[in-house]
C-alpha cells in the first residue's frame, strides 16, 4: 500500500538556545493508506506537536515529511493551506464549527476554498451530511445541535474534499460515553470504506479500537513505530 | 470558473455585520459623518453659488465689459493736459472703426442726473438715468406696459420716459402711467412705458436687492446731455459692451484701451471693468469654503478610520479562533485577508449610503432655513463617496493584514 504519511527524523524545538524545549527529537512515522492509527501519549509527550506537524498547521524544525507522496517541508503558507484543504480532514475535540453559518455552509466551506462550483458544492455537502445521518439538519445553525450532532457535522466537513487522511484530535473528549461510542463507530465505518484515520487520544480504551497504536513519549515514538 | 466565492464573502460579511450590529454601527459612524459633511458642505456652497448664478442671469448676464470715466486728478490743480480731457464723450463713439465688432452683441450708454421730478401725485428729488439703445436688455429690464424708446427718440433726445415699477407706483398710483406727462427738472416728459417689477432675494427673508432698480426713471441719454445739461460734449457715465464670446473679451479690452488712450491724449481717464472676471473673483471665495468642507469631511473620515482600526483590532481578538478554524480547513492568508476586507468595505459602502442620505437631509434642512433653493451636483456625491471608499479601504488594510498573518496553530489554540 502507498504511504499516506512518511516522516524522517522530524524534530521540533520551541524557544531560543538557552530555554529551548525539544518537543520532538527525531520522529520516524510511516502510515499506509487505509490504516486506522491511534496516536497516544501523556500530556507533554509531544503528541500535540506531532499532530500539528502532521496536519501541516506547523512546520518541523528539521527532518522531512511527505504527505500522500508530496514533500511538504519548505512549502509556503499558501501551499500549506492548499494541502490542509485538499489532503487533510480535521476533526477537533471542540468541533470548531463556525457558529454563524448553517450546517450546510459549514460543510461547504472547505470546498469553497478549493474552488468547487456552487452546485457541486451543495450536492457534495448534502452527500456528506447523508453519510453522517444529518440531512434534515442542513439548514440549522450549529448552536441548535447536540454535541454528538456537532461532531458529526465536523466529520462531514472533514470529508468534503475527499482528503488523504482524517486527523481527529480527541474527537470524543467532549461527549458522553454513548455518543462518543457512536462517533467512534462512525470513524470505524469510514475506515472500512477506505479512509485513512489518525486518531489522537489519551484514552487507551479508544486506542484499542485502532488497527495500530503509536505511542509518543518524550518526543520520540516509544512503541508502534517502524518495526 | 465562478465558484461564487465572492458572493459567499459578501454574504458572510453581511452576516458578520448583522450579528454585531452595535459594533458595526459604531464603525460606520465615522464614514456616515464624513460622507454627510463632505456632501452637505459641497451642496450648501453649491446652493449659494446657484443663487449667485441666478442673480447674474437677472442682472442681464455676465458677458459685459464696462467703460467708466476715471478721475486721474487725485489732488491739487489739474494740468492743462488733464483739464483738456473730459472723460467719456459722445465723440468717443464716433471712432472705433479699428475695433473688431464681430463679437459685440450690444452696446449701451448711461448718463446719470438728479432732478426734481413731479407728477400730480408726487414731487420728489430723484435720480434719472439717461440710457442708450441696448440698455434695457443688457441690464435685464423688460417693458411691462407701453413701449421702449425708438431709435429716433434716442438719437434726438426727445422728451420721453420709461418708469420702473416703484417709480410708476409713486408718481401714478392709479396705474395709468403710460401717456401721462411727468415734469423732470423744468421739462415736461411723456411717459411711454413702464418696466416689469424686478425682484431678487438671496434668502427668502432678506430684502429685495433689486429694490433700487424699480426706482428707475429712464430717459434718452441725449435728452439729459443736451436738453437738461446743455453739454456739447455729451459726456456719459458708463458705456457697456456685451461680448457673448467670453474668450474675445481680453483682445477686445486691449484694442479698446489703445483706441481710447489715443483719442484721450494718452491719459488714463477711463477704466475698464470686466464683469465676468469680477464675479469670478467673488465666486472663488466659495471655493475656499469647499476646501474647508472637504477638509472637515476628510478629518471625520480619518478620525472614523482610526476608530475603525481600533474596533477591528479588538474584534479580531474575539475572532482569532474562527480565523484559525478557517485556516485549518484550508483558507489561505489571502482568503482571510479578503474576508476581512470585504467586511470592512461592505460596511464602508453601507455607511456611505447612509452618509449620502444624511448629507441630503442635512443640506436640505440648512438651505430651507437659509431660504435658498437646494442645488446638488452629481460630482459632490461622487466626491463624498470616493473619499469614503479610499479611506475605508486604507484603514481596513492593517487589521485585515494582521488577521491574514495569524499562525493557524496558534489561532486554533487561542482561548
Amino acid at each position: 500500500m502507498p504511504l499516506v504519511i512518511d516522516t524522517r527524523e522530524i524534530t521540533k524545538v520551541f524557544g531560543a538556545n538557552g530555554t529551548a524545549v525539544h518537543a520532538l527529537r527525531g520522529v520516524d512515522l510511516q502510515v499506509e493508506q487505509g490504516e486506522f492509527i491511534a496516536l497516544i501519549g501523556p500530556s507533554g509527550s509531544g503528541k500535540s506537536t506531532l499532530m500539528a506537524i502532521l496536519g501541516c498547521l506547523d512546520r518541523p524544525t528539521s527532518g522531512t515529511y511527505a504527505l500522500d507522496g508530496e514533500p511538504v517541508q519548505g512549502l509556503t503558507g499558501a501551499e500549506l493551506a492548499r494541502i490542509r484543504n485538499t489532503k487533510i480532514g480535521f476533526v477537533f475535540q471542540a468541533y470548531n464549527l463556525l457558529p454563524k453559518a448553517s450546517v450546510l455552509r459549514n460543510v461547504e466551506l472547505p470546498m469553497l476554498y478549493a474552488g468547487v462550483g456552487r452546485r457541486e458544492r451543495r450536492q457534495r455537502a448534502m452527500e456528506m451530511l447523508e453519510r453522517v445521518g444529518l440531512t434534515e439538519k442542513a439548514q440549522k445553525l450549529p448552536g441548535e445541535l447536540s454535541g454528538g450532532q456537532k461532531q458529526r457535522v465536523s466529520i462531514a466537513r472533514s470529508l468534503a474534499n475527499r482528503p488523504a487522511m482524517l486527523l481527529a484530535d480527541e474527537p470524543t473528549g467532549a461527549l458522553d460515553s454513548n455518543t462518543g461510542a457512536e462517533i467512534l463507530e462512525l470513524f470505524k465505518d469510514l475506515n472500512r470504506q477506505g479512509n485513512t484515520v489518525i486518531l489522537v487520544t489519551h484514552d487507551l480504551h479508544i486506542a484499542a479500537m485502532a488497527s495500530r497504536r503509536v505511542e509518543i513519549r518524550d518526543g520520540l515514538i516509544a512503541a508502534g513505530g517502524p518495526e | 470558473m465562478n465558484s461564487g466565492a465572492f458572493q459567499e464573502r459578501i454574504r458572510e460579511a453581511w452576516v458578520e455585520i448583522r450579528e454585531n450590529l452595535g459594533r458595526s454601527i459604531l464603525q460606520a459612524l465615522g464614514v456616515i459623518l464624513g460622507v454627510a459633511s463632505v456632501l452637505g458642505g459641497f451642496s450648501i456652497s453649491d446652493s449659494m453659488r446657484g443663487q449667485s448664478e441666478r442673480l447674474y442671469v437677472k442682472l442681464g448676464g455676465l458677458d459685459k465689459l464696462n467703460v467708466q470715466p476715471n478721475a486721474i486728478v487725485k489732488d491739487g490743480q489739474p494740468t492743462a493736459l488733464q483739464a483738456a480731457n473730459l472723460g467719456l464723450r459722445h465723440a468717443d463713439a464716433s471712432g472705433g472703426a479699428e475695433l473688431d465688432l464681430r463679437n459685440v452683441a450690444g452696446v449701451s450708454v448711461r448718463k446719470n442726473a438728479r432732478a426734481r421730478t413731479r407728477s400730480p401725485y408726487a414731487d420728489q428729488d430723484r435720480q434719472v438715468i439717461g440710457i442708450g439703445a441696448d440698455y434695457i436688455p443688457i441690464e435685464g429690464y423688460a417693458v411691462a406696459l407701453g413701449r421702449a424708446f425708438s431709435d429716433t427718440e434716442l438719437e434726438r433726445g426727445e422728451a420721453v420716459a420709461i418708469l420702473g415699477a416703484e417709480a410708476a407706483q409713486t408718481f401714478y398710483p392709479s396705474g395709468d402711467a403710460v401717456g401721462q406727462v411727468l415734469t423732470v427738472g423744468d421739462l415736461p416728459v411723456t411717459v411711454v412705458g413702464t418696466f416689469q417689477e424686478r425682484v431678487f432675494r438671496f434668502r427668502e427673508d432678506q430684502q429685495n436687492i433689486f429694490h433700487w432698480r424699480n426706482r428707475i426713471i429712464a430717459l434718452p441719454a441725449a435728452f439729459i446731455q443736451k436738453r437738461m445739461q446743455g453739454d456739447a460734449y455729451r459726456r456719459m457715465d458708463r458705456v457697456t459692451f456685451r461680448l457673448p464670446e467670453i474668450g474675445a473679451i481680453k483682445a477686445f479690452s486691449r484694442d479698446l484701451t489703445s483706441l481710447l488712450k489715443a483719442s484721450h491724449r494718452l491719459q488714463n481717464d477711463f477704466r475698464l471693468d470686466d464683469v465676468a472676471a469680477r464675479m469670478k473673483k467673488q465666486q472663488s471665495q466659495g471655493d475656499a469654503y469647499d476646501i474647508i468642507f472637504l477638509l472637515s469631511g476628510i478629518l471625520a473620515l480619518v478620525g472614523g478610520g482610526i476608530v475603525n482600526v481600533n474596533i477591528q483590532m479588538a474584534s479580531l481578538k474575539e475572532r482569532v479562533r474562527e480565523v484559525g478554524v478557517k485556516m485549518a480547513i484550508g483558507a489561505s492568508g489571502r482568503e482571510v485577508f479578503k474576508g476581512f476586507m470585504t467586511e470592512a468595505l461592505l460596511l464602508t459602502l453601507l455607511g456611505a449610503a447612509l452618509g449620502l442620505s444624511a448629507g441630503v437631509l442635512f443640506s436640505w434642512i440648512i438651505t430651507v432655513n437659509l431660504g435658498v433653493p437646494l442645488t446638488m451636483r452629481a460630482t459632490s456625491f461622487l466626491w463624498a463617496f470616493l473619499l469614503a471608499a479610499v479611506f475605508g479601504f486604507a484603514f481596513a488594510l492593517y487589521p485585515a493584514w494582521k488577521a491574514s498573518r495569524l499562525s493557524p496553530m496558534e489561532a486554533l489554540r487561542y482561548e
